[in-house]
């Protein structure tokens, strides 16, 4: 009897805290005819042809070249904030330092809305020319995955038992390989977990890419509200849909295959923070 | 003798912190330098300094102190909502989720969407003649709201951001929650405790903690909200939906007032170390 509620209680949270998404899932496999009569959840006559005049027709909205900017900067978002935290990571845990000032200070840039550099960072890459570029967007991305990878890996590589440093070290390794060949393959979940959320953070950022990019660099998130304001009043709601639904697929697949180390990493930042 | 030396330490730092300086020390001093400044688009590179009259603009803008208001009210409504409602969807589908974890998946998949890209598909949802919801309210009510007006547009956000961030706080809870020792529970049942007892007198004050910092992270982000509010309603009609992000977007690259952008920033900053120093000393007290 309670286990049914709870079964009743939990299709309810599913349905309503995903609603948008299913709308969105539904309302793409509607002809643009089917739209002007049905609005519900039900499709009558499911068509593929959303899904194609987007991936076919590019000559207005090229859903390519947004997809493409977004992968390669999240990419450098991600790899850049790896590979500048895991060194970091690795002495805050084998030594002293750090860990009163660096951490505390990184970790807590989660928390500050990032808007207030934007102003500086706008000037600065319009200066560096590096406004409207992938590879400005993704050093900005840098800085926002950067807390949470500090955090994992300092988590991480605390855990690894320091016998292991010191026997590698007795037999003449020195700390730079102790850190590469001994560290980095003990700790790999830890890297993998922080690249897939780095990754799924970078895909879904808004701010950054409607302020430093305006053409060639756009990602996702800013292209598909591009698509909104470019069809004014008579936005074909079936062909948005799809838009839509395509550009939040990658983290969502991701994140659906990997939700058990993300929940951990959340936890993680959470406690940490 | 630790295994990494001071030495080695400063070079495996370097990186991280050079970067950290460029990308925020810098940024840090020119907001500095430009929100005491006289500067325009085209002083951009020699401002004059001229003391305080951004700040004041600032503080005597009407539309300044109204994105305040939204913020500070958009952050605590969502914060409690996400985390009443999480903590109830934690407890009490514990026992659904503890045998079977796949049930988490579809709970955690609105967090792996984009805020924006969930405030454009809000337009559609609400939408008068594509959108479900207006479509079914005809259908069964025969009238359906203005959602996105100046009365409801507030409502309608927060409805938007905390079924997007429910599931953040049900995550934490929901993890606190089976981080109970099993030994604790056994206790309180040998004692004779009520489930309701055993919540009310001893896991709910184990998880305080975890209440408390879910409530503050939610807080400041439901504060400093931009990509969902700005998807949705921009910044709503008369500037009615219009956060403190959006204000300083709005400053900068609709009016081009970077001084007034900058001390807004800058004011904004300060609040936030506020509240950061507030969330440390919580954490801080966690710990003892």
């Amino acid at each position: 009897m309670l286990n049914g509620l709870r079964w009743i209680v939990y299709a309810l949270a599913v349905l309503a805290m995903n609603f948008p998404v299913i709308v969105t899932l539904v309302t793409s496999f509607k002809s643009a005819r089917e739209l002007s009569t049905n609005a519900g959840l039900w499709i009558n006559q499911p068509t593929l042809e959303n899904y194609l005049r987007v991936l076919s027709d590019t000559s207005r909205f090229n859903i390519y070249t947004y997809l493409a900017n977004s992968a390669a900067a999240a990419l450098i978002g991600t790899g850049l904030a790896i590979l500048l935290a895991f060194p970091a990571a690795y002495a805050i845990a084998r030594s002293e330092a750090g860990k009163r000032i660096l951490l505390p200070v990184v970790v807590n840039l989660r928390a500050v809305p990032l808007i207030i550099f934007a102003i500086p960072l706008y000037m600065m890459y319009q200066w560096l020319g590096l406004l409207d570029t992938k590879l400005g967007l993704g050093l900005i991305l840098t800085i926002v995955n950067v807390p949470l990878a500090l955090v994992i890996l300092v988590n991480a590589i605390s855990d690894v038992p320091t016998e292991l440093d010191e026997a590698a070290k007795v037999d003449g390794a020195s700390s730079r390989q102790v850190m590469l060949m001994i560290i980095r393959p003990v700790i790999r979940p830890a890297l993998v977990t922080t690249f897939i959320f780095g990754f799924i953070t970078a895909w879904n950022e808004f701010l950054f890419g409607l302020m430093l990019t305006t053409s060639r660099a756009v990602p996702m998130t800013v292209g598909a509200s591009f698509f909104f304001a470019a069809s004014g009043g008579g936005v074909q709601w079936g062909t948005a849909s799809a838009v839509m639904i395509l550009g939040a697929l990658p983290p969502a697949l991701l994140g659906l295959l990997m939700y058990r180390q993300i929940s951990g990493s959340m936890m993680a930042g959470a406690v940490k923070g | 003798m630790a295994i990494v030396n001071r030495a080695e330490g400063r070079l495996y730092f370097t990186p991280l912190i050079g970067f950290l300086m460029l990308f925020l020390g810098f940024p840090a001093i020119v907001n500095l330098v430009y929100s005491v400044s006289t500067v325009n688009f085209e002083t951009l590179r020699s401002p004059t300094i001229t003391g305080f009259g951004n700040y004041l603009s600032v503080l005597g803008d009407r539309e300044f102190w109204r994105s305040v208001s939204f913020s500070m009210r958009f952050g605590i409504v969502t914060a409690l909502a996400e985390c009443l409602i999480g903590l109830f969807l934690a407890i009490f589908l514990a026992p659904l989720l503890a045998r079977r974890s796949v049930l988490m998946a579809p709970l955690m998949l609105p967090l792996m969407v984009a805020p924006a890209m969930v405030g454009l598909m809000y337009r559609l949802v609400l939408h008068e003649f594509a959108g479900p919801v207006p479509y079914y309210l005809f259908e069964w009510f025969g009238d359906s709201p203005a959602f996105l007006d100046v009365n409801n547009a507030f409502r309608t956000l927060v409805v938007v951001e905390v079924l997007q961030w429910t599931p953040f706080a049900f995550l934490l809870f929901y993890m606190a929650y089976v981080a109970i020792p099993v030994d604790v529970r056994e206790a309180a049942a040998l004692d004779g405790a009520s489930a309701f007892k055993a919540l009310w007198w001893i896991e709910l004050p184990l998880m305080l903690p975890t209440l408390t910092i879910a409530f503050f992270i939610r807080f400041i982000d439901g504060f400093r909200v931009f990509d969902n509010v700005y998807a949705l309603t921009g910044s709503g009609a008369g500037g009615s939906t219009a956060s403190l992000s959006i204000y300083i977007y709005h400053a900068f690259f609709k009016q081009g007032a970077i001084g007034k952008a900058v001390a807004a920033s800058v004011l904004l900053f300060l609040a936030s170390l506020v509240g950061l120093c507030a969330l440390n000393w919580l954490a801080g007290l966690r710990r003892k």
